[in-house]
């Protein structure tokens, strides 16, 4: 019934179409035989658009015109599925989620970039922001499961020996919209901490099979759409307390710490490029057909158990739906523009992403998008080699350089050492967080300042060191060297308590209630208002009983 | 009509029409003594009653005035600095504006009695909230023209587009072009398709009365109740979902199109209907056929009253950003063909650059704000200029021609004096031209009716320019 | 008012026959005549036709969805069109859309009646065209500036309000707030953030002008022998306002708080620019969290499949259904008043 009322939509559709567009047809030029480059769309996930972003403006000086809009994951695999718009990123394939349609639309996927869903939050201590902060996943999940509510939970406080933290509401922020980060982040939690995540998903009303995967997460705390405006909510000033999920690139932007996450292997670690790069060496990609549906897809159970110490649990790539067929507006012209477009960002794209908050693409998945771009009727085939891409991935001998090269994470992020590196993370690298717990950690046993390494994305990193990685904004001394200045900062030996000028808010008894200074305070105002109303008052009254006439004067 | 009505009026119809009302208190006023002799007035059926100044400032409301807010500024300052721990601007305020009308009264009612007082504190209170509005008002302009200057002073703001600007370039690149010459696009588009058919339907609503024109005045009322987003959500379902067109500027225009045809309709519908029936009626026993009658003599007498409906129309779709944000995709670079490819609109813009939290960004979307209502300014301005006078009414230069033609006509007529009579010189061709307007009656009063008949007598002048 | 052009015309002897008859007139259209009644006749019908379409195309997509749902529609909160019946509904953003609406009517009127009476009664003549002027201006500012206004000043400036309204008004149901505690030094303002009352605070602003030009035109009308009669009986000023003014113009106030009602309503960016989107009913409107219809469908039209977009055609039509029954009222309000037979609304 609802077959044939879509049908015959669809066949009024045409012919209205027909009328409508033939005003437009006038003004359009014939197909020519060479292809030309037109303007190519595509919208979906906000979790790469900075990516997106940077390569778009990238190749506008060739003159290739992609317009790209970040409406979420959900909306651009959509709309590629209506049929409005040429190509989709998000990072979850079709029909992962429950009920969702598999487009009728001829598609495959491409991997475009790697990245770290990282946790962004807005927490101070003492007027002071909080840069170091450190949570273990289980502490994750129930933060965003409204289990931990405080700040100052056990929980929180045992990830976090150099932190006095706060009495302050937690305040998590998740995304409204259908989003491939949500879906990420859920598919994590679904994976590792199923008792924790399942009962509170299922008490949301969603079905078994919803809950493994979710793009719009349950109701239940604040909610706003976008990347960007998520993370420009917590960055607010008012946001105090406030925690979310966001790729890393995100909090690079805002200036904002993430949280470094516990992973397998006991540290605590931060989604820079290295431990993104690292954790991936263990997704499983489905590379079984090139003509399967799925080819290229992702399985990230490895990546969330890997044992490496330097690994990111939540790191996943991201993907590109492109159109496999000329339908839906998919021309000759259109194809060969997304061809160019892939060609460059799968290429030279990826040199600068881990200096937008990114990892870059391994060489195999880069071999394998070229294959994929391929795929693409009318793509103009480019003879690139591969090696001139100057992917920081690459090397010699076929292995991720990247990875190889990741420093191990330095020992005060080892969990259950008492001790936390102070240096900061995120895009507040350069503002370390002194030590703030004077009963835990111990005079001098918080010394760990000790840089951690790549916290500036530096990809090479300079030093090769597995404990130490000096770099120009931390020194290994035992004094912190303010960047800017070149001075030593901070005496490093973990008290560091003078360095607090607003004061630790202390709850007093017998705040609020109704005190005596309060009735005080009123009586006050009483006399002193009797004092300026009352003289002119009585003397006239009394001036009206001595005379009797004196009446308003007109 | 209210029992406090002032004027007791002596015969057994009471009317509402003000004109009247106007010269019986103009002839009880004039009476004196015992025997009411009316003052010999020529009579202007016309005559609109004219709102008199009555009121006067003493020195000592000011006094009192100055006295409360001083004493009202002391005690609170006092409160606050000295008595209380209270903080904050808001609670200062609303505690001094509250001193204040305490104040203020005690002080008045020392003079003055009840009703005095009350008159007081109420004038202190309208007032205030007058102010407070336009305050507000201009504080949400002044905020927007504040924030959004400094990427204004760029003149690449109005030259360049977004394609290559990132969050981190300085103002000095990129602008807010794709987003003006898309806005443009799509009022222009969108124009191009209201504008005819909003005159015609105009025209008829008024011109052929019949159930047909009441169904459609009372469907076109309804759809002025759509909500925008709901306007673009058609548009998207139909346009771009349904028959597979992409985003463009064209969709957009259709959205809004959609949104401001009722609008359009409606005011044009209501200034047609303001023409004078007298108008017409002469036309008409001139012997001009409808649409000479319309074309010659509506068209024209209502054309401030239209224009104006139509600037304020496209001032209303010009600044929708739902419409726009359905259905123009969101371009970042310069699309100059409004029927492919995404596009984008100034509002939209605005909107998507000051979701983001990247303070240059931001920065920049007040600017396209700024943009924006800049562009509105100059609309409303326009429509101030051509509108703001009802039908016939004449502007200074078209009364300064109309003299000159009547002073024209009267030499003519001088050297005609002799033989021929008069009609012989009004033949076919002053019928098309427009009858003069009688000054413009009040907006739907039985005047238009009263004084039809008047209105025919002399030779007109004519208002072709409008 | 047949003209006498000479003495020598007689008045016909008709006397003898029938007493005067009304007789037929006979219309006599040329050409050019019937042309343009036709085109103006199809101008009217292509209107009708679109606006038909329009409506028309609202119901029919709507009625899938709401086939699919039947009356857990109006009952349910939760919005997940795709999952099926009972699953989405718009009890929970219908009221939100109301919720924000009445805060905005509720800041909107007084305002607007102190501006409207200051304009027309106590304003300097000098100043009075340019106070009209600039009322007028601001019904035209774009929404869109109200929502920067609103996202990037008002809101932080107004969450100190918020917190005072709930310290001490906190016992009254709508003025809670779930997670806030006045005692806690730490207590975070977001829990006031993207709320009802300031999405409500940005609408009202916005509708303002809107329903005070309306009031100030009505209230303008007033009679002014009415008002010099007050005058002359010895009333003050506030007197001959609400002896004269205020009666007069009581449809007009009405029927502009109506319409602004019914702009509120209907309002979408400057809202999806404050709140934070709760499908749940949400009775505390200092509290994080609000919905709207419309602001539902900006942010929901991308995510939806054609399940979804159904559903959102009958959120609209829901919208659009009310706005109507606001607006239809309003007119009637007005067209029925004393002021109203002069009112162009």
């Amino acid at each position: 019934m609802a077959e044939t009322a879509t049908r015959m939509r669809r066949g009024v559709a045409r012919l209205l179409a027909l009328a409508l567009v033939a005003a437009s047809v006038l003004l359009g030029t014939p197909a020519t035989a060479a292809p030309r480059l037109v303007s190519i769309t595509g919208s979906g996930s906000t979790w790469s658009q900075n990516a997106l972003d940077q390569w778009r403006a990238d190749v506008r000086q060739n003159n290739i015109t992609v317009h790209y809009s970040g409406v979420g994951s959900t909306a651009g695999r959509n709309a590629f599925a209506q049929g409005t718009v040429d190509f989709a990123v998000s990072e979850i394939e079709f029909g992962a989620e429950a009920n969702e349609a598999i487009p009728r639309r001829r598609f495959a996927y491409m991997p475009i970039v790697a990245g770290g869903t990282s946790f962004m939050y807005n927490l101070k201590i003492g007027g002071r922001r909080v840069t170091n902060l450190r949570l273990s996943g289980d502490v994750i999940a129930k933060i965003f499961t409204g289990s931990i509510r405080m700040w100052n939970d056990a929980a929180i406080r045992a990830d976090n020996p150099g932190l006095n933290l706060p009495a302050r509401r937690i305040v998590p922020v998740v995304r409204s919209d259908g989003s491939g980060t949500t879906a990420q982040f859920v598919k994590w939690m679904n994976n590792q901490y199923p008792s924790i995540w399942r009962p509170w998903c299922r008490s949301k009303g969603r079905t078994e099979a919803q809950c493994n995967v979710l793009s719009f997460y349950p109701p239940g705390f604040t909610a706003q759409a976008g990347s960007s405006q998520i993370a420009g909510y917590v960055a607010g000033s008012n946001a105090e307390g406030a925690i979310t999920y966001v790729e890393y690139s995100y909090a690079k932007e805002n200036g904002f710490p993430v949280v470094k996450v516990l992973n397998k292997a006991g540290y605590y670690v931060e989604p820079t490029a290295n431990s993104v790069a690292v954790a991936l060496t263990r997704a499983q990609i489905e590379t079984g057909n090139p003509n399967a549906q799925n080819y290229l897809t992702q399985k990230l159970e490895g990546v969330y158990n890997d044992r490496d110490k330097r690994t990111y649990p939540l790191s996943s790539y991201s993907y590109m739906v492109i159109p496999l067929a000329h339908e839906n507006g998919v021309t000759e012209g259109k194809a060969y523009t997304l061809g160019r477009f892939a060609y460059y960002f799968l290429c030279q794209g990826q040199q600068k992403v881990d200096l937008l908050g990114y990892s870059p693409l391994p060489i195999n998945l880069v071999e394998a998008g070229f294959n994929q771009v391929k795929r693409i009727p009318g793509v103009v085939q480019e003879a690139r080699p591969i090696r001139s891409c100057n992917n920081p991935t690459f090397s010699t001998d076929g292995t991720n350089t990247l990875a190889r090269t990741a420093v191990n994470p330095p020992e005060c992020d080892k969990k259950g050492n008492g001790q936390q590196c102070t240096a900061g993370t995120g895009g507040a690298a350069g503002t370390p967080t002194e030590n703030s717990n004077n009963n835990s950690g111990g005079s001098g046993t918080g010394n760990g300042s000790a840089g951690t390494p790549g916290g500036t994305g530096n990809p090479g990193g300079t030093g090769t060191s597995p404990s130490v990685a000096p770099t120009a904004s931390q020194s290994a001394g035992p004094g912190l060297v303010d960047p800017a200045t070149g001075e030593v900062i901070g005496n490093g030996n973990g008290g560091g308590g003078e360095q607090f000028v607003a004061g630790v808010p202390v709850s007093l008894a017998g705040e609020g209630g109704w005190r005596l200074r309060h009735t005080m305070m009123v009586l006050a105002g009483i006399v002193l208002l009797a004092l300026v109303v009352g003289p002119p008052l009585i003397f006239r009254r009394s001036g009206v009983t001595r005379t009797g006439t004196e009446g308003p004067k007109r | 009509m209210s029992p406090k009505h002032p004027v007791d009026v002596p015969t057994g119809t009471p009317t509402d029409a003000p004109a009247d009302s106007a010269v019986r208190v103009a002839r009880a006023r004039s009476g004196g003594g015992g025997s009411t002799i009316l003052p010999v007035r020529r009579e202007q059926p016309d005559a609109v009653e004219v709102r008199r100044v009555t009121a006067t400032v003493r020195r000592t409301d000011v006094f009192a005035a100055v006295g409360a807010t001083v004493a009202a500024l002391s005690v609170t300052t006092l409160l606050y600095t000295q008595l209380a721990p209270f903080d904050g601007v808001l609670g200062f305020v609303v505690l001094g504006y509250l001193a204040f009308l305490g104040f203020y009264g005690l002080l008045v009612s020392l003079d003055e009695d009840g009703p005095a007082v009350r008159d007081r504190l109420v004038g202190a209170v309208v007032h205030s909230l007058g102010f407070l509005v336009l305050a507000v008002l201009a504080l949400v302009v002044l905020y927007t023209f504040a924030e959004g200057w400094r990427p204004l002073t760029h003149l690449n703001f109005l030259t360049e587009d977004m394609s290559v600007t990132g969050p981190l370039e300085p103002l000095t690149q990129g602008g807010a072009l794709h987003a003006i010459v898309g806005t443009l696009q799509q009022i222009g588009l969108a124009l191009l398709f209201t504008v005819p058919l909003a005159m015609i339907c105009a025209v008829f609503l008024s011109e052929i009365p019949g159930r047909l024109s009441r169904l459609v005045r009372t469907i076109a009322e309804a759809m002025t109740a759509l909500p925008s987003i709901v306007a673009g959500l058609f548009v998207y379902a139909t346009v771009i979902l349904a028959l597979g067109y992409r985003h463009s500027s064209f969709a957009t225009s259709l959205a809004i199109s959609v949104m401001m045809l009722p609008i359009i309709i409606r005011a044009a519908d209501v200034v047609i209907r303001l023409v004078p029936g007298s108008l017409r009626e002469a036309a008409l026993a001139l012997g001009a056929s409808q649409w000479r009658t319309v074309w010659h003599v509506v068209l024209p007498t209502a054309r401030s009253g239209l224009t104006t409906a139509v600037i304020l129309g496209t001032a209303r779709g010009i600044g929708e950003t739902s419409p726009v944000l359905l259905t123009a995709g969101g371009a970042t670079s310069v699309n100059l063909n409004p029927f492919d490819g995404w596009n984008n609109s100034l509002p939209l813009v605005t909107y998507a650059l000051t979701r983001s939290p990247e303070e240059s960004f931001i920065v920049r979307g007040f600017g396209t704000a700024a943009t924006l209502m800049v562009l509105v300014l100059l609309l409303f301005v326009l429509a101030r200029l051509v509108g703001g006078r009802g039908p016939g009414q004449l502007s200074r230069r078209q009364l300064r021609r109309r003299a000159r033609e009547s002073a024209r006509d009267v030499t003519r007529y001088a050297r005609r004096a002799g033989p021929p009579p008069a009609v012989r010189a009004v033949g076919p061709a002053p019928a098309v031209r427009s009858a003069g307007p009688p000054p413009a009656p009040r907006p739907g009063t039985a005047g238009a009716d009263r004084h039809g008949v008047p209105a025919v007598s002399p030779p007109e002048k004519e208002n072709r320019d409008g | 008012m047949a003209p006498v052009d000479t003495p020598r015309t007689t008045i016909p002897g008709a006397a003898t026959g029938p007493a005067d008859a009304p007789r037929r007139v006979r219309e006599r259209r040329g050409g050019a005549d019937l042309l343009f009644r036709a085109l103006a006749r199809g101008g009217g019908v292509v209107v009708l036709c679109v606006m038909l379409l329009v409506g028309g195309f609202l119901l029919y997509r709507a009625q899938d969805a709401l086939g699919v749902a039947g009356w857990s529609f109006l009952t349910t909160q939760e919005w997940d069109p795709d999952a099926g019946a009972g699953r989405f509904g718009i009890a929970a953003v219908l009221t939100g859309t109301v919720l924000i609406a009445m805060v905005a009517i509720v800041v909107a009127v007084p305002l607007a009646t102190g501006a409207a009476l200051y304009i027309s009664e106590y304003a300097p003549r000098r100043i009075r065209q340019t106070l009209i002027s600039l009322v007028d201006l601001m019904a035209a500012v774009p929404s869109v500036v109200y929502g920067l206004w609103g996202f990037f000043l008002l809101q932080d400036n107004v969450l100190g309000l918020s917190n005072w309204i709930t310290t001490y008004f906190g016992w009254i149901p709508i003025f809670d707030v779930k997670d806030s505690d006045p005692r806690d030094p730490l207590s975070t303002m977001t829990v006031y953030t993207s709320s009802t009352f300031v999405a409500g605070l940005v609408v009202g602003m916005m509708i303002t002008p809107i329903v005070c030009s309306i009031m100030r035109e009505v209230f303008s009308q007033a009679p002014p022998g009415e008002r010099e009669g007050a005058y002359a009986l010895g009333a003050t000023k506030w007197g001959m306002i609400r002896a004269v003014v205020l009666p007069f113009g009581r449809g007009g106030m009405i029927g502009g708080t109506m319409l602004g009602l019914g702009r509120a309503l209907g309002e979408t960016i400057a809202i999806v620019m404050i709140i934070s989107p709760v499908f749940k009913i949400q009775p505390h409107i200092l509290e994080n969290g609000a919905s709207s219809v419309a602001a539902l469908i900006a942010l929901r039209y991308g995510d939806s499949t054609e399940a979804g977009i159904s559903a959102l055609f009958a959120a609209g039509l829901a919208l659009f259904v009310m706005t109507l029954i606001v607006n239809f009222l309003a007119s009637m309000i007005i067209a029925r008043s004393r002021s109203g037979a002069a009112s162009e609304v």
